[in-house]
C-alpha cells in the first residue's frame, strides 16, 4: 500500500488511468506558444516492456508500445546485457501529456535502458505532463537505467512517480539528471512546478523514497544557498544490490577522485546507495556523472567500464 | 477534536516540555548538515545563517517535515491507522542521507520513549505498536504529531511549536559552530519568523500529492559529514 499513486501493488498502466489533475487551466500565456511544438491533443504514450531469462539467454516477454513511447533493441557491445533505447517521437512534452512506463526484468535476466537523449518538458500555460514509471527487477536480476537526462523549460510542470520494486538478492542502478531551464541558452525557471517522487522498494518493504518539490519563481530556489546553492544541474544514482557497504566505499572513492569543481556525495540509506551531483554547468555534470556511471557499473556491477554508444551521441 | 481551535492549559504545558531543548530527545547533537557547511565555508556569519536556515525551512526538511506532521495529525485525529501508517512509512522512509535518517529516527524514538514514560497514552501506545508490527522507524515529525494528536492537541499550535523548535535547534547548532554570539542568534530566531509562519500555512493546506521538499544542498553537506575529519555533532 502507498500514500502516492503508481508505486506499489499494481500495474503502472493501470494507475495511469486516473489521472485527476488533467484539466487544463483556462489562463493563458501569450509567451506559450513560442516554443512549444504544435499538436492537437496530448499524448498518452505507453511502453510495457518484459525481459526474461530461457534456456541460458536473456529474451524479450512482451512489449507494449504506445505512440509515443518506442524502444529500440541495439545490438549490445561484448560482455553488455541487453539493451533497451527509449525514445519519445513527439520531440519533448507538453502540458496535459502523459507518459506510462512499466518495465520488468525476470529472475536472473539482465537489461540495460537507455535514453536516446535527453527529454524536454516545454513550458505549460496550466495543465501538468505525468510521467509515471515502474522499474520491476526479479531476484538476481540486474535492471540498469542509464538518464540522458530531463530538461524543465522555464514554466514547465511535470509530475513523475518512479517506483522501484526489487527482488531480494536483485541489483538495481537508477539515474537521473534534472535541468532547470535551458540554462545553456541563459534561461532560468522562473515560474512551474516539479512533483519528482522516487520510491525503492525491496520484497516489499520501502527503504528509501524522494520527493522533490519546487513551484514559483524556482530560479530563486536555485538561488538559495541551502536549497540548490546556485546549481541548475542535479544528477542522482540509486543504487540497491546484494553487497550494500562495499557499494558505498566504492562510490566514495571514485568521487573523491573527481577533481572537476562538480558538488557531489553519496551515503548509504537502508541499504539504497545515492549518490548526488550539484552544478551550474551542465556539460561539467554531465561529465562527472558519465565518468563514476562508467566506472561504478564496473566495480560494483561486474559490467563492463564503459558507456553505450548512444550516451556519446 | 479541534483543528485551530483552544489550546487548554494542560494542553499547552504539555507542548511546551515536549517542545523544550531540555525534552530528552537528543536534539543538540544534530546540525542537519550545517556542520559540514561550516567546515566547506558556506555558512560563516548572521546573514548566511539565517539565509541557510530559512532555506532549510521553505524549501527543505522544514516544508516537508510540516506537511507529514499535518498529514500524520489528521490521520491519527481520523484515527485511520491504515492512513497514518502509509504516511509514518513515507515519512520515515523521506530521508536523503544515513545521518538524517539517524536524525530523524534516533530523536523520534527518544521522543515518543519519553512521553510514553512520562504521559502514558493508551491511544498512543496503540499507534507506535502499529508502527513496531510493521517495523516502521517513527521519524520526528511523525513522533511529534501522534503525541500530540493522542493527548487532545489542535493541530494548528502544534505545527506551530514543532516548526519554531526545529527552527530554533537549527539556531542553537549555528550558534555554537559558526560560531555567533547569544544576541546574533536571537536575532536570527526573530528574522525566521516569517519563515516558520509561511511553512506552517503552507502545510496546514497540503495534498498529499504535492508532499515533498528541495535541499539537494543540504544532502550533499550531510553526505560529506559522515567522512568530515573532526566532528562534534552525529549529522
Amino acid at each position: 500500500m502507498t500514500l502516492w499513486d503508481g508505486g506499489g501493488d499494481g500495474s503502472a498502466i493501470a494507475e495511469s488511468t486516473k489521472g485527476a489533475r488533467r484539466l487544463a487551466s483556462s489562463a493563458s500565456d501569450p509567451t506559450a506558444s513560442a516554443a512549444v511544438p504544435a499538436r492537437a491533443m496530448p499524448v498518452d504514450g505507453r511502453l510495457l516492456l518484459r525481459v526474461a531469462r530461457r534456456d541460458g539467454a536473456d529474451r524479450l516477454g512482451d512489449l507494449y508500445m504506445h505512440d509515443p513511447l518506442r524502444v529500440l533493441f541495439p545490438r549490445p557491445a561484448a560482455g553488455d546485457p541487453m539493451q533497451a533505447v527509449l525514445a519519445t517521437t513527439s520531440g519533448g512534452l507538453v502540458g496535459g501529456d502523459r507518459l506510462t512506463l512499466d518495465i520488468a526484468v525476470g529472475e536472473s535476466a539482465a537489461l540495460q535502458l537507455v535514453g536516446q537523449a535527453a527529454e524536454k518538458v516545454y513550458r505549460s500555460p496550466g495543465a501538468d505532463t505525468e510521467v509515471t514509471m515502474r522499474l520491476d527487477a526479479g531476484r538476481g536480476a540486474l535492471l540498469e537505467l542509464l538518464p540522458q537526462g530531463t530538461i524543465l523549460f522555464d514554466g514547465a510542470r511535470l509530475r513523475r512517480s518512479v517506483a522501484v520494486e526489487a527482488a531480494d538478492g536483485a541489483r538495481v542502478l537508477v539515474g537521473e539528471m534534472l535541468t532547470f531551464g535551458r540554462i545553456a541558452a541563459g534561461e532560468r525557471m522562473r515560474g512551474g512546478l516539479l512533483r519528482d517522487r522516487w520510491q525503492v522498494r525491496r520484497a516489499g518493504r520501502l527503504l528509501w523514497a524522494d520527493a522533490l518539490a519546487l513551484e514559483g519563481d524556482i530560479a530563486a530556489a536555485i538561488d538559495a544557498p541551502s536549497v540548490f546553492g546556485g546549481a541548475a544541474t542535479l544528477g542522482t544514482v540509486v543504487h540497491l544490490g546484494p553487497d550494500a557497504g562495499r557499494s558505498l566505499e566504492l562510490a566514495r572513492a571514485l568521487l573523491d577522485r573527481d577533481a572537476s569543481g562538480v558538488r557531489s556525495g553519496a551515503s548509504l540509506v537502508e541499504g539504497v546507495l545515492v549518490a548526488r551531483f550539484l552544478s551550474a554547468d551542465g556539460a561539467a555534470l554531465r561529465a562527472a556523472f558519465g565518468a563514476f556511471w562508467r566506472a561504478f557499473r564496473a566495480g560494483a556491477c561486474g559490467l563492463p567500464e564503459r558507456l553505450p554508444t548512444i550516451w556519446h551521441v | 477534536m479541534t483543528f485551530a481551535g483552544h489550546l487548554a492549559p494542560a494542553a499547552l504545558y504539555r507542548l511546551m516540555a515536549w517542545l523544550s531543548p531540555a525534552f530528552p530527545t537528543g536534539g543538540f547533537s544534530y546540525s542537519h548538515g550545517l556542520e559540514y557547511a561550516v567546515e566547506a565555508g558556506l555558512v560563516a556569519d548572521r546573514d548566511q545563517a539565517l539565509a541557510w536556515i530559512d532555506g532549510i525551512l521553505r524549501h527543505g526538511a522544514g516544508r516537508s517535515d510540516t506537511q507529514l506532521f499535518a498529514l500524520t495529525w489528521r490521520a491519527a485525529d481520523a484515527n485511520d491507522v491504515d492512513a497514518l501508517l502509509d504516511i509514518a512509512e513515507l515519512a520515515s522512509a523521506l530521508r536523503g542521507t544515513a545521518e538524517l535518517a539517524l536524525e530523524s529516527h534516533a530523536q523520534g524514538a527518544a521522543f515518543l520513549a519519553a512521553v510514553a514514560r512520562a504521559w502514558p497514552s493508551l491511544r498512543l501506545s496503540g499507534w507506535t505498536g502499529a508502527m513496531a508490527t510493521r517495523a516502521i522507524a517513527p521519524s520526528l515529525p511523525v513522533g511529534v504529531a501522534l503525541a500530540a494528536a493522542a493527548h487532545g492537541m489542535p493541530l494548528v499550535p502544534a505545527l506551530a511549536a514543532f516548526t519554531q523548535a526545529f527552527a530554533a535547534n537549527l539556531v542553537s547548532a549555528a550558534v555554537r559552530l559558526v560560531p555567533l554570539g547569544q544576541s546574533d542568534g536571537l536575532a536570527v530566531l526573530a528574522a525566521l519568523e516569517p519563515a516558520v509562519q509561511a511553512t506552517v500555512s503552507s502545510a496546514l493546506a497540503i495534498d498529499p500529492d504535492d508532499l515533498g521538499a528541495a535541499a539537494p544542498v543540504v544532502d550533499w553537506c550531510s553526505m560529506r559529514h559522515e567522512t568530515q575529519y573532526t566532528r562534534l555533532f552525529r549529522s
